[in-house]
């Protein structure tokens, strides 16, 4: 891992910054210009190229903390620890973006900004659930290894649960769209099929370049509370 | 005896020892199911549809109210630790934790059916209902038991218990409210509530199982 780091840190501090400044641009040009506008939603429609791929890297992000999360009861390693709290906290952002903007769709097009549909309602089970993940974990200092043990089993739970939650929420009621990218043949014209695609790689940038930033200060703040512990210790000695 | 019988005979003789914990969870639970009864006859003439939501809220944060409970004098004393140091297997220490907590909260269950039924004026000890609530109930405990159990030394851990638990058991919550309407003759889907509530509750005990080692591993 440590090999892998040092050769993945760099890219880290100077190729992410730029791509995600000009995919971001990208993104908000294609959707707000390039991309023709929707025949029956209209206007509102552009949020589709925001709202679509913060859900997917969302739960990319969140599986990500499933993986730093087993990792972490494997290796015993706390950089683990703060790769998957940093990972819950951009997704619980991106989870955020896709409520937000979907009430916004939601307004306009089902007449309100809230219903308990099957995937409104996993999804806001999911941002409580990985909320409930950042405070458990936020109870006790960065080097508690108990709380991030606590915090990772919790995290491994809810992920199993994700797919449980999916089926019962679908069974209880099912307004939103089925899906119309991910199949044979898109239903999507080319041009918004491409700012898509562009929002993909937007939003996916972003995301990682934002766990990046994050995992940068989780580990600055494992090693201050290391030090402190330290001076603290020769103080009592 | 063996080490699980030997971990329910405790913990169920803690129990009864500490019956104020249990008895506040039990108080709890009754007092919640009066208000609901009361609170929606002024809002609904028709109160019946609402029992299984009514009866399943209040189960639920009973259940964690009382986990929460159960595993408080535990840290106190440091029996907890004490319990880790000897030598038998985690496993057994979770099943014996597990079978106590269910016990106990079966009977404040019990005694909340019996409540509801006089509330409620509804026929609710038939088989189908009684299994429901069985399977429902280990389905929750073996999560409450878990969580409360590691998160033992946290500060403020009684409010952080339900937010932690509540989202996980949202399946659970579906499928029992579902089919406790569908055993009680409401208006419920068609959709097979019981093999929701089954799968749940299979995977939220065997993921309790494999994971209660790692948790309390030193």
């Amino acid at each position: 891992m440590n090999q892998l780091l040092r050769r993945l840190e760099p890219l880290g501090w100077n190729v992410l910054p730029p791509v995600v400044g000009v995919a971001m641009t990208a993104m908000i040009v294609g959707a707000l210009a390039a991309a023709p506008r929707e025949i029956i939603e209209g206007e509102v429609q552009r949020l589709m190229y925001l709202h679509v791929p913060s859900a997917v890297i969302m739960y990319g992000a969140f599986g990500f903390t499933a993986f730093a999360s087993v990792m972490l009861l494997w290796k015993r390693d706390m950089r683990w620890d703060a790769a998957a709290r940093s990972a819950a906290l951009v997704g619980v952002f991106l989870c955020s973006m896709v409520l937000l903007s979907g009430a916004i769709w939601g307004k306009p097009i089902w007449g309100v900004y809230w219903t308990w549909d099957a995937r409104l309602t996993t999804t806001l089970i999911l941002l409580l659930i990985y909320v409930a993940y950042l405070l458990a974990r936020s109870v006790a200092g960065p080097l508690d290894e108990q709380a991030a043990r606590y915090a990772a089993i919790f995290a491994i739970i809810g992920v199993v649960d994700i797919p449980i939650i999916q089926m019962s929420v679908r069974w209880w009621r099912t307004l939103h769209p089925q899906p119309i990218i991910f199949r044979p043949n898109p239903a999507l014209p080319d041009e918004m099929l491409l700012v898509l695609l562009i929002g993909f790689i937007a939003v996916a940038s972003l995301a990682t370049w934002l766990i990046f930033l994050q995992w940068n200060t989780e580990r600055a703040a494992q090693r201050v509370s290391a030090l402190r512990a330290e001076v603290d210790h020769r103080e009592m000695a | 005896m063996s080490p699980f019988l030997a971990v329910v005979e405790k913990d169920l003789r803690l129990a009864w020892r500490n019956r104020s914990g249990w008895a506040s969870a039990a108080a709890f639970a009754t007092i919640a199911v009066l208000t609901y009864s009361f609170a929606f006859d002024l809002a609904t003439g028709d109160v019946r549809p609402l029992l299984p939501g009514v009866l399943w809220t209040t189960f639920l944060f009973a259940g964690v109210f009382a986990a929460g409970q159960s595993f408080q004098d535990e840290v106190e004393d440091g029996t907890f630790e004490a319990m880790r140091l000897a030598p038998i297997p985690a496993t057994a220490i979770f099943a014996g934790k597990l079978t106590a907590n269910l016990i106990a909260l079966l009977i404040i269950e019990f005694a909340q059916l019996l409540l509801a039924t006089i509330l409620f004026d509804a026929g609710l000890f038939t088989p189908a209902l009684l299994g429901i609530v069985l399977i429902g109930t280990i389905g929750y405990v073996s999560l409450t038991t878990l969580l409360s159990t590691m998160g033992g030394h946290v500060r403020g851990r009684s409010v952080l218990l339900p937010v932690l638990v509540l989202p996980l058991l949202v399946p659970l919550l579906i499928g029992a409210v579902r089919g406790t309407g569908a055993a009680l003759g409401l208006e419920a889907g068609t959709a097979p509530w019981i093999v929701l509530l089954g799968v749940f509750t299979l995977w939220s005990t065997l993921g309790a199982f494999l994971l209660f080692p790692v948790a309390v591993e030193r």
